[in-house]
């Protein structure tokens, strides 16, 4: 079952296409990759997925700036979304973890989390507050911390678990491994692995360098320029040459 | 099966080679460029010379208020968002009293002193708060025209709460306008192309991002004293010509209202823009004047004018019109936006 379906997608900023008549289908349980170089069109992606795009929008017609146009639509659990502002798409289940960790830096690493888990019930927020921490043990022992003072490692995963604080069914992360040492990439995609198992949630995830996250996906989507370029199973993805040599940094030869 | 369509928006094609080098083929091409660039100096030059005596007067304030305005919108370009242009305005009002009253030098020679030590002094007194980022140095510029007022009033130097009369008086009306307007025009034209000079680049990088500036080796605490002497000898002029103007300075020169009109013009006309905020001035300043027919209530209409501009058309009057002037827009399909059920 689809749980959310992307159709004929397509966003301008002014008279500059971003995503050009992009579909793409999420499953049920599934974990998708949506890999793109600089440019592709992965964040707009995820934002008009969130719905965060609207706010944008407003605001920039607002004060006279860059006018956007979406148009497709957005569909989730089968229903179109295309114009739902991103509050309402959070209480429906779908979470935004955005670009570059963003954190509530005044804030400490436990207040972050009961920030965004304002919208559970008392129990449920004990649930996933220690869902993060298992998962993120490291976040446990700087509890008090300021998230501002934070490494970007440990920022990114406190903002991780803001968003699954959100308790969402659909789990949308965009470059989660952005600018993070090898070392951390994989705590990281091991981390997301184990959301997975742990609560069944279905992910997409984005990301430019797609070597760290192929162990863990189970579809994705290439992406260039805003079009969709390729896809298929995480075996297809990884066996097509041109796919390899691009976002895989291996080439064929090399075995 | 429908068609999708969106609202395209393109330049006007008239920048034809690059930015600086136009191609102009017709006389209509050339009267689109060079009207609005004409207009408002031609328009300010009739506000100036042709109205009736009383409203001459009401111009040259605006002039005067414009100025303000520019200066306060220069030092906000820069960072520096000041809530106290009053303190220069009141500190260049003083300086040139003093020269003139106890020195006894003629008006050309107080007025350009006044602005020059007028400067320096206001230079001296935001020098502590340079260090100070947002709302702080607001807050500092807010304070200091507060304080020095109330040490004017209790220690009774250069006049006390009587203030400095009897000082030397411009010649004419005449002479009042065009002293007005050349120094309106000349601030406009200076500060837009200092802005443009790669030593007006630093200014604005000030505003941007701070570290990036300190990081390329420029000392930013120089450049913002650099910044504040030249927004406030602007002030200080203006401070210098009214206290003329007015032949006599008190302790109004501190009031709130001086630091407030800058702010306001700028956000009429557009912030960042520096014609937005000449705009602005030019708009409010006889504005207000009209209004004081209904009395003390002309503050709440002008308020509520003031408060529905800035909800309705937050990017400022100036942008909004350079924006209209300078696109075409038109509704195209949008490729891939025909949907496929």
């Amino acid at each position: 079952m689809s749980m959310l379906s992307v159709k004929n997608l397509t966003v301008f900023y002014e008279n500059a296409i971003a995503i050009n008549k992009l579909s793409i289908s999420v499953n049920k349980d599934e974990i998708v990759g949506v890999i793109g170089p600089n440019s592709a069109g992965k964040t707009t992606l995820m934002n008009t997925i969130s719905g965060l795009m609207l706010d944008t929008k407003l605001k920039e017609d607002r004060r006279g700036g860059i006018r956007i146009s979406i148009f497709g639509s957005v569909e989730y659990l089968d229903e179109n979304i295309t114009n739902l502002w991103p509050d309402k798409r959070v209480r429906k289940g779908i979470a935004l973890c955005r670009e570059r960790h963003p954190v509530f830096g005044e804030s400490d690493v436990e207040e972050n989390l009961k920030i965004s888990g304002y919208l559970s019930s008392k129990e449920q927020v004990k649930e996933s507050l220690s869902l993060v921490y298992d998962t993120f043990p490291k976040l446990l022992t700087m509890r008090r911390r300021k998230a501002g003072l934070m490494s970007g490692g440990e920022q990114q995963m406190l903002a991780i678990g803001i968003a699954l604080m959100a308790r969402p069914r659909l789990l949308l992360l965009d470059e989660p491994l952005l600018g993070l040492s090898p070392n951390i990439q994989a705590q990281l995609v091991e981390a997301i692995q184990k959301i997975k198992q742990q609560t069944n949630m279905t992910i997409l995830i984005t990301e430019q360098f797609a070597r760290p996250l192929i162990p863990i996906i189970d579809r994705g989507y290439v992406i260039e320029n805003g079009m969709f370029a390729f896809g298929g199973s995480k075996d297809e993805l990884y066996d097509n040459p041109d796919v390899r040599k691009a976002y895989f940094g291996v080439d064929y030869d090399e075995e | 099966m429908s068609t999708e369509r969106r609202r395209e928006r393109i330049d006007r094609p008239i920048k034809a080679v690059t930015d600086d080098i136009f191609c102009l083929s017709s006389m209509r091409e050339i009267a689109y460029l060079v009207i609005p660039r004409i207009l408002p100096i031609v328009g300010l030059l009739l506000l100036g010379f042709l109205v009736p005596t009383y409203w001459r007067k009401v111009i040259v304030i605006t002039f005067i208020m414009g100025m303000m305005a520019l200066s306060w919108d220069f030092m906000a370009s820069c960072g520096l968002t000041s809530l106290g242009q009053a303190l220069f305005f009141a500190i260049g009002a003083y300086s040139s009293a003093a020269v003139n009253h106890y020195l006894g030098l003629p008006i050309y020679l107080s007025i350009p002193l006044g602005t020059l030590i007028g400067a320096i002094i206001s230079t001296a007194c935001i020098y502590p708060a340079l260090g100070l980022r947002g709302i702080y140095f607001s807050m500092v510029t807010l304070i200091i025209p507060l304080m020095l007022m109330r040490v004017v009033e209790t220690t009774g130097i250069l006049g006390g709460t009587e203030g400095i009369t009897g000082l030397t008086h411009f010649p004419g009306m005449f002479i009042t306008t065009t002293i007005s307007m050349a120094a309106l025009w000349a601030t406009f034209f200076g500060l837009r192309r200092l802005i443009d000079s790669d030593y007006g680049h630093i200014f604005v990088a000030l505003k941007d991002n701070d570290r990036a500036v300190e990081a390329s080796g420029l000392s930013i605490r120089w450049f913002k004293v650099q910044a504040i002497f030249i927004g406030s000898a602007i002030c200080c002029f203006c401070g210098a010509f009214m206290t003329h103007y007015y032949m006599s300075v008190g302790m109004s020169a501190f009031a709130v209202d001086l630091s407030i009109f800058p702010i306001a013009a700028s956000v009429v006309g557009g912030m960042g823009t520096l014609a937005g905020p000449l705009l602005g001035a030019i708009i409010l300043g006889p504005l207000s004047e009209a209004l004081r027919t209904f009395g003390s209530f002309r503050v709440v209409i002008y308020a509520a004018l003031l408060g529905t501009f800035i909800v309705t058309l937050p990017e400022g009057l100036f942008p909004y019109l350079a924006r209209k002037y300078q696109q075409i827009e038109r509704w195209v399909e949008a490729p891939g936006g025909i949907s496929e059920d």
